[in-house]
């Protein structure tokens, strides 16, 4: 029989650990929606937290692994250096938050479920100002082999994430890559930075507008 | 222009190729590698002082941050060569 490659043997890593990556999904929806719970019943009309929740594929499993080594290259002569449970997101949670205000109070409730976690923000590399997102990893009690992951993000910013991962690295995987150069960075940035602007102007307007409502109604 | 597309630009005008699958620079006509790694944290003169270094043979020379070894290089020269 020929030698196994890296990838079949994590491969066969994915389907041994799948039952516990489902599960702790199914954990870490279940507590973050319970904790948001008293924030989404409180929401106006036109606010929303929007949930999603996705185990990563095998294949994107094996891509992000493989793409976290320079150049990109499993190493063959170490087959054994390799382990999918050093991947932190096999089990993701994102909540999509409109308006941004919300963001911190959903940050403080979650922080408080999940104290022992550790914070690994995503950032613009090249500005210093607040996340473009909040992140967080850790173990919950469905598994001890398999970290959870979940994400505070502002809407507008995660849905052209979905957008962009099922429109391009979905179906083609091996464009990932693409994202990391630098003029495609630039680009990425540019779109994050409008987006922003748009959902700052926004909100910015109906806060105004519901505030002269209510005076309206005090009058 | 942020100083990674200024980077972007030297390789570019040097005749080198973004390889999006292996996420690495790559002019096979020198026989270079660069490793985006390795263009993220090293300045423009370090990228041009690389760029015009003579290969000094016909094998391919690697520009990592650290060094990949004999298996990767092998694999990376049958991919990009």
């Amino acid at each position: 029989m020929a030698n196994r490659t890296i990838e079949d043997r994590l491969r066969e890593e994915y389907f041994e650990l799948l039952p516990d990556i489902r599960r702790v999904l199914e954990e870490l929806e279940a507590r973050a929606r319970f904790k948001i719970m008293p924030i989404s019943l409180g929401l106006d009309q036109y606010e929303r937290i929007v949930i999603r929740s996705r185990v990563k594929e095998c294949e994107s499993a094996l891509d992000s692994l493989r793409r976290r080594q320079e150049g990109a290259t499993f190493d063959r002569e170490h087959p054994d250096e390799y382990t999918l449970t050093n991947l932190r997101d096999l089990a993701g949670v994102r909540l999509l938050v409109f308006p941004r205000s919300h963001l911190e109070q959903i940050d403080l409730a979650l922080r408080r479920e999940f104290s022992h976690w550790e914070a690994d923000h995503i950032r613009d590399s090249e500005a210093s100002d607040a996340p473009l997102a909040l992140k967080y990893h850790g173990y919950c009690g469905a598994s001890d082999r398999i970290r959870g992951e979940y994400q505070i993000v502002p809407m507008l910013t995660g849905l052209f994430w979905e957008v962009e991962h099922a429109a391009i690295y979905k179906p083609a995987p091996q464009l990932r890559g693409v994202a990391r150069e630098p003029a495609m960075q630039e680009r990425t940035r540019a779109v994050l930075k409008a987006l922003g602007a748009f959902e700052q102007e926004f909100e910015d307007l109906i806060r105004r507008s519901y505030a002269a409502s209510n005076e309206g109604k005090s009058e | 222009m942020t100083n990674l597309l200024a980077k972007r630009q030297i390789l570019q005008n040097a005749g080198y190729v973004y390889n999006f699958d292996r996420e690495v620079y790559v002019n096979r006509k020198a026989k270079k590698v660069f490793s985006l790694e390795f263009v993220e944290d090293n300045s423009e003169d370090d990228l041009r002082t690389r760029i015009d270094e003579d290969p000094g043979g016909q094998a391919w020379r690697f520009y990592f941050n650290a060094e990949p070894s004999k298996a990767v290089q092998e694999e990376l020269e049958e991919i990009l060569g």
